[in-house]
């Protein structure tokens, strides 16, 4: 007996040098809860996301995938702390481009960009440019008419500065070289209660879907490559003649750097192949949400070319924070 | 047309107050709230700060209902230490010791405790009618406003909450000050500027709401009262014969009946509430009584207006949080902190976007009344009895409750460390007798004040004309100046001690 144990620890230790370590890592991974860090206080845009995908994954995985809100600072708080977590496959960082395309080149952040890998892209908020109707123009190019007949009369709401909300317009106010004056709001809901009464006449925000299709807002055109389901007609940005510009809010899933490829990849796989299930599409679309799958490759090229978008457009209009 | 319509939001309120959970929050608010009534030194708002973190694991409606129960719980829970020991269990019941109390001693404890939680139910079942009629149209009146009208609501309000603090006006003044200064700490909205943060990331959104209140109200409160010596000896009087006689039923109808309008229209005064309406209730059945010199002597009629009147007051004070998003008191900015924590922004729109949970909190509160009834007639033996638990054990259980809630909320050390603090503060501010509700009324009001005010000059490009060309900012603004200048003449502000005074 004594014999046949040690034999079995013996081939074991040879053993142990031709699988590495980090491969039996990988294999059994996940052993233990995984936390998914959202760097936004809970209720919001970041959290409508993440739970569906913090409790799919958990399924598919049988293990538990947590949620932590880390909110504070517009999203940098948790972001630092994703970026220091230790790179061992059960820390993740779930995020909108903000805190990684945008607020890096408007002021100083505790964490690098560059310290993320990217893993997998977990969602778009299918939205566009709302207009209220008591303005006049019906369409998109009504309102670019509208809005360069009258310079400054029209405002806009956003959910404050940086965010996705503000880019969106401001972006459009770059291209087509019109005058549109930014009103910032503390949250987007609170945008939208003074978008309803037409206090700020557009916005560029989800929250907007439900009154348009009450009628009280006008869906101009749509920020994605794809026309939004529910508005057949409505045209996306690229058709209304700004191609380029159409860039969502965007959501994905990071991990530290030096977290094993083996799991990043792991980790892709098996989102691009839920979120080509019919169930996760449908819980997706019930908030307005589309989910574009792609390699953490893709992803990477993705998000370059989205910073670079950024910086260019707060280069042009001299965006600053601070 | 109106009557359907009210009918059919009751009914939307009925239906979601009467599922089993929320009746069961509701009695959990009802419960807690004659449990801290009962005990001096434990408010409702010390109570709310400590349970907001806890609320956010439930469903809004749940914690909403909760919440508002723990308010108008306390208001029947006060009263019984008030009558039987002599000690008000709430700041509300002060001025029920001054007659409960000797109705106790001359043996008729039973009759003071039924009138003054039958005076409670029928103001609440009043109250809860008022807000059901006047909430849909000041909400369509809301809906009108404009960020120039809220501005000046809101500097209104302020001035409200310096008139009616109790103590000096300098120093009601200065807390209102130094709230909004702690307010304006963090991320400008407008500029992305950080303000007073140096460089510390835990301050780029501010302090947080939670750590305040709770630090300021709570964990000063149990400061203070471990600074006391205990009292073992409350309780000794037993109680027997609940029944009021024919008589005292007869001389309590018209208190009731006075203190409850006289509540529900204090309780709607930004900076009014509960405490407000028991005083004034009182001095008003003095001036309507033939006998005003036997008050104090044991008088029924002395318990049951202000009683009537503090819960009328509890409960209309909502209206102007539900249908403005403003709150007018203390307790009130702890039910838009419960809000805000489930994502809620309280204003004129939540009636419309959230019709379940704004009526079912309306409803729940008629429930809530029914329940206390019980809960403290019949059961009033147990409460008794919780004024025996020693208060350093108390306090200890209260303290690991605030540290586990208070971390829990945003998974920060940090933030526990600033309820250590603020507690501190706030002890210091009780030592030298400031008011810490115009501080936290300046805390919320403030920073909202100046981004309305940035964001009227934004959208009228830079024409500070606006705020007199509205007619309702006009207004406000002009009733804000003379409510300014009326408290600066002398002898309204010798009134205004006077009044306080008794």
């Amino acid at each position: 007996m004594r014999r046949r144990e040690f034999l079995a620890l013996a081939g074991a230790a040879v053993a142990a040098p031709v699988i590495p370590k980090a491969s039996a890592q990988v294999q059994n991974w996940p052993d233990k809860p995984v936390k998914l860090i959202l760097p936004y206080a809970p209720g919001g845009g970041t959290d409508l996301i993440g739970r569906p995908w913090a409790e799919k994954l958990g399924q598919s995985f049988h293990q538990q995938f947590i949620i932590e809100n880390r909110g504070g600072a517009g999203g940098m708080i948790g972001t630092e702390a994703a970026s220091k977590a230790a790179p061992d496959g059960y820390t993740f960082l779930l995020t909108p481009n903000a805190t990684l395309s945008v607020l890096p080149n408007l002021r100083k952040t505790p964490y690098d960009p560059k310290s993320f890998l990217a893993v997998a892209r977990v969602g778009d908020f299918v939205t566009g440019f709302s207009l209220h109707p008591a303005v006049g123009p019906k369409t998109f190019q009504e309102m670019i008419a509208y809005a360069k007949a009258n310079p400054g009369k029209l405002s806009y709401g956003s959910a404050g500065l940086g965010t996705a909300t503000h880019l969106r317009i401001e972006m459009l106010k770059y291209r087509a070289g019109i005058d549109i004056l930014h009103v910032p709001y503390r949250g987007s809901a609170d945008a939208l209660n003074d978008h309803l009464p037409n206090t700020v006449q557009m916005m560029n925000e989800i929250n907007t879907i439900p009154h348009v299709k009450a009628g009280k807002l006008l869906l101009l055109n749509i920020n994605n490559p794809a026309r939004h389901p529910d508005f057949p007609d409505v045209p996306t940005l690229s058709e209304c003649g700004y191609p380029n510009s159409d860039v969502p809010i965007w959501y994905a899933l990071y991990a530290p750097a030096g977290t094993p490829k083996a799991i990043v990849a792991k980790l892709n796989a098996k989102i691009v192949e839920l979120a080509d299930s019919d169930e996760m599409r449908e819980r997706m679309r019930s908030i307005n949400t589309v989910v574009p799958t792609q390699t953490p490759e893709e992803m990477v090229a993705y998000l370059e070319a989205d910073t670079a978008r950024n910086v260019e457009l707060i280069k042009a209009t001299d965006m600053k924070l601070e | 047309m109106e009557i359907a319509g009210l009918l059919a939001n009751l009914g939307l309120g009925f239906s979601v107050a009467v599922s089993l959970q929320n009746l069961l929050w509701c009695l959990a608010g009802a419960v807690i709230g004659t449990a801290i009534g009962v005990l001096p030194g434990v408010g409702p708002v010390a109570t709310m700060a400590l349970l907001l973190p806890v609320t956010y694991v439930l469903p809004a409606e749940g914690a909403l209902i909760m919440l508002a129960g723990i308010y108008y719980g306390a208001q029947y829970g006060g009263s019984t230490t008030a009558i039987l020991v002599n000690l008000p269990g709430e700041s509300s019941s002060v001025v029920t010791t001054l007659d409960g109390y000797q109705m106790a001693r001359q043996g008729r404890a039973g009759p003071a405790l039924a009138i003054a939680a039958l005076g409670s139910f029928f103001a609440g079942c009043v109250a809860t009618v008022a807000i059901a009629l006047a909430a849909p149209p000041l909400t369509r009146l809301a809906q009108q406003f404009t960020p120039p009208d809220y501005f000046s609501l809101m500097t209104l309000g302020l001035v409200f909450a310096i008139v009616l603090a109790r103590g000096s006006v300098l120093k009601a003044f200065g807390m209102v000050f130094l709230g909004m200064l702690l307010g304006l700490i963090g991320t400008d909205v407008n500029t992305g500027n950080l303000r007073y943060t140096f460089g510390i990331s835990d301050l780029f959104d501010g302090i947080g709401f939670v750590p305040l209140a709770m630090g300021v109200f709570g964990i000063a409160e149990i400061i203070a009262n471990l600074t006391n010596p205990e009292r073992a000896d409350l309780v000794s009087s037993k109680v027997s014969g609940l029944l009021p006689t024919r008589e005292d039923m007869q001389r309590s109808i018209a208190p009731i009946l006075r203190g409850t309008v006289l509540g529900g229209l204090l309780g709607i005064l930004p900076g009014g509430g509960a405490i407000l309406a028991s005083f004034s209730a009182y001095t008003l059945e003095k001036k309507f009584s033939r006998t005003p010199e036997k008050f104090g002597t044991g008088m029924i009629e002395g318990v049951a207006a202000p009683e009537s009147a503090n819960n009328a007051a509890a409960q209309t004070s909502f209206i102007p949080m539900l249908t403005l998003g403003i709150p007018s008191n203390a307790v009130m900015a702890m039910m838009i902190g419960g809000m805000m924590i489930h994502g809620i922004v309280p204003g004129p729109q939540v009636m419309e976007q959230r019709p379940g949970l704004f009526w079912g909190m309306i409803v729940s509160m008629w429930f809530g009344n029914l329940m206390l009834i019980v809960l403290n007639l019949p059961l009033i033996g147990i409460w008794v009895r919780l004024l025996l638990v020693p208060y350093r054990l108390l306090a200890i259980a209260i303290l690991f409750f605030c540290c586990i809630g208070v971390y829990s909320l945003n998974n920060s050390a940090n933030e526990v460390l600033m309820i250590a603090v603020f507690g501190l503060f706030g002890y210091l501010l009780m030592k030298l007798d400031f008011e810490p509700a115009p501080l936290l009324l300046g805390f919320l009001l403030g920073p909202m004040m100046e981004v309305y005010m940035r964001r009227t000059m934004l959208l009228s490009r830079g024409d500070p004309w606006v705020f007199i060309q509205r007619p309702l900012s006009l207004c406000f603004l002009v009733l804000a100046a003379l409510l300014l200048a009326f408290i600066v003449l002398p002898n309204v502000r010798k009134a205004r001690e006077a009044a306080f005074q008794e």
